[in-house]
């Protein structure tokens, strides 16, 4: 598009999987008639003769001869539409609905407003009343939310519009300042990409108990009203005030992930801290008077239930070296308070000295090494140490230490290089587990400032 | 013969509940939670669930009554039309810049397809190139290039 704003005509060409999100793109972009030409899907496994075939072939589209497509794409004519200039404004529905309370819920489900499951209808009583958790004004705006930053569309919006949505999600006025906060991260909850990420929102602070959230027994499950509203609120605003989960146009993933409908809402178990070893929001910078609340990214996590004759850093540090998902450059783990006591009585002070020993002390399996470093494949065949000595070793774990911040995975080393390996506590101390995940920390805000 | 039929619990209850006279029934339940709250034992826990243990009253159904909502979405950004460039009269003699955004693959797609023009275009001249960062993101350096030496793009997204 910017090569057209140019002045040079442009055959943008995009694979049919992706045909109801390239148009899309391009009318919010303001082209709607970009001349978008199709190739069938997926490219990537294609040989270079069958590549040229699919340029022999036609557009699975509009089913005319591909290239012809393409030239026709840079030199026929605009048309009327094509020259258009102007404003337009995308429809977002009436201020209001009226209906049964059957026929609205029919309504907001079927225009993907919710999360597919029943909703308290938002009246305007209920979101007054939901506004009182707040001192602040309705009309406040608060940020802008998009999909995916820079790829999709960014939309603004205001308290009161934060208070809708937590209506519908059953929080209470009570939990508006924590769902306000997570709303002016500007992150959302269902992010566009293809690899169906996953977030997780954790508290810290009085707020936890000030809500009652449940850190003890059970504390990533359904048994608390708290972690159940805040986190569905989150992709319920998300939707509503971000224009994401619209799945094919701003929702992408393939598989989708079931951590979506709540978010994995957790509060940290600060109560049962061992000696020494910090909140997480004290961690990053924050007071342990403070309410925050804390924003990660991930994939996928791992609930180990194990008794291991080894000490559980021993068998953390090791399943860390074999942990394998889309993100291999980071890892948050959730110790049960059990563990954490353990990991002090052996002799980490602080989480910082565990996360400094995992990422030190984990290693990476040969395979995993080989296939995300071809350059050093290369240099290994051709006897360069110590490249040559990781492949005489076969199958061995290779001494490269994956969970440091790196710019990409596979990049230069940082001179200063620090674990990207957070540590949270939580759970009821009914046995002593854990689980870990490819988690990384994205943000902190502050509760107290949407008190 | 009475026929047994297992209902769900919420309608077990209320036929229990019918069954009583005067409010016997609810007298016997607040006996029994104090007589259990003084064993120490929550009720609910015997009850299987707190739902079980102290039903709720439903509110009275609203039928037909009809309500107003609020829409809860935000505000999307307005949308500024862009006109499309002027097309070229023919492709002959002109420079076509093939340009990836880095998706695997998108490079020997394009790579095809300056194959193609040498063999049934042959006057067309190609440039391939890899356009810098994310597929999101902005290459000023290769925006300046094309204004240069280009007269047309084809950008292939690869996948």
């Amino acid at each position: 598009m910017q090569v057209e704003k140019m002045g040079f005509p442009t055959a943008p060409l995009v694979t049919i999987a992706f045909k109801d999100l390239a148009k899309s793109n391009a009318a919010s972009r303001g082209m709607p008639g970009e001349r978008i030409c199709f190739l069938p899907h997926p490219m990537t496994n294609k040989t270079d003769e069958e590549m040229y075939k699919v340029l022999e072939g036609n557009d699975p589209v509009s089913n005319k001869p591909l290239m012809p497509e393409i030239i026709a794409a840079l030199t026929q004519p605009l048309t009327a539409e094509e020259k258009k200039t102007g404003t337009t404004s995308p429809d977002i529905g009436p201020p209001t609905y009226t209906g049964t309370q059957d026929e609205l819920q029919r309504l907001y489900c079927d225009n993907n407003l919710t999360d597919f499951m029943p909703i308290i209808l938002p009246t305007e009583e209920k979101v007054e009343a939901m506004l009182k958790g707040t001192s602040h004004k309705p009309d406040e705006v608060i940020g802008k939310l998009s999909a995916a930053a820079g790829a999709q569309l960014s939309w603004s919006f205001t308290v009161r519009h934060v208070a809708i949505n937590a209506v519908m999600a059953g929080a209470s006025p009570e939990h508006l300042p924590v769902i306000l906060a997570i709303s002016a991260t500007g992150q959302p909850s269902l992010f566009s990409s293809t690899s169906s990420f996953t977030r997780m929102v954790m508290l810290n602070g009085p707020i936890s108990d000030q809500i009652k959230m449940n850190y003890g027994i059970g504390a990533m499950g359904p048994f608390a009203e708290p972690n159940a509203v805040i986190g569905r609120a989150w992709t319920i605003l998300s939707k509503n005030l971000g224009g994401c989960g619209v799945a094919g146009l701003t929702y992408l993933g393939t598989l989708g992930s079931n951590f979506n409908y709540n978010n994995l809402c957790i509060a940290e178990t600060e109560n049962k801290l061992p000696d020494g070893w910090k909140p997480f929001h004290v961690q990053k910078g924050f007071k342990p008077d403070d309410s925050v609340v804390s924003i990660f990214s991930g994939w996928s996590l791992n609930n180990v239930a194990w008794f291991p004759n080894m000490p559980y850093h021993e068998l953390i540090k090791n399943w860390l070296t074999h942990f394998f998902s889309f993100g291999t450059t980071a890892a948050t783990l959730l110790l049960d308070p059990t563990i954490a006591r353990e990991a002090k009585e052996k002799g980490f002070n602080s989480k910082e000295e565990l996360s400094d020993y995992w990422s030190k002390e984990s290693k990476t399996p040969a395979w995993l090494y080989w296939d995300t470093h071809q350059k050093e494949l290369k240099q290994a065949q051709a006897g360069v140490e110590p490249y040559a000595s990781y492949l005489k070793a076969g199958d061995s774990d290779i001494p490269f230490q994956r969970f440091y911040r790196r710019s990409r995975f596979g990049g230069p080393p940082d001179p200063n290089p620090k674990s990207s390996i957070e540590v949270i506590v939580l759970g009821g101390e009914t046995n002593t587990y854990w689980a870990g995940g490819d988690f990384s920390y994205v943000t902190s805000q502050s509760i107290d400032k949407w008190r | 013969m009475q026929e047994l039929v297992r209902r769900p619990w919420y309608h077990r209850r209320t036929e229990n509940s019918g069954a009583t006279k005067n409010g016997e029934f609810a007298k016997m339940k607040i006996n029994r939670r104090k007589i259990l709250s003084l064993l120490g034992v929550s009720p609910a826990i015997l009850a299987g669930s707190p739902a079980i243990a102290e039903p709720k009253k439903q509110p009275a159904k609203a039928g037909e009554a009809k309500i107003t909502t609020v829409n809860p979405k935000g505000i999307p950004p307005p949308i500024q039309l862009i006109p499309m460039a002027p097309r070229l009269d023919t492709l002959d003699g002109k420079t076509i810049y093939l340009v990836s955004d880095g998706f695997a693959g998108a490079d020997r797609f394009l790579n095809q397809i300056a194959i193609w023009f040498q063999k049934n275009m042959p006057s067309v001249k190609t440039i391939y190139r890899l356009k810098a960062g994310s597929y999101f993101d902005d290459d000023p350096k290769l925006m300046a290039e094309i204004k240069a030496n280009g007269n047309a793009m084809i950008m292939a997204y690869g996948h």
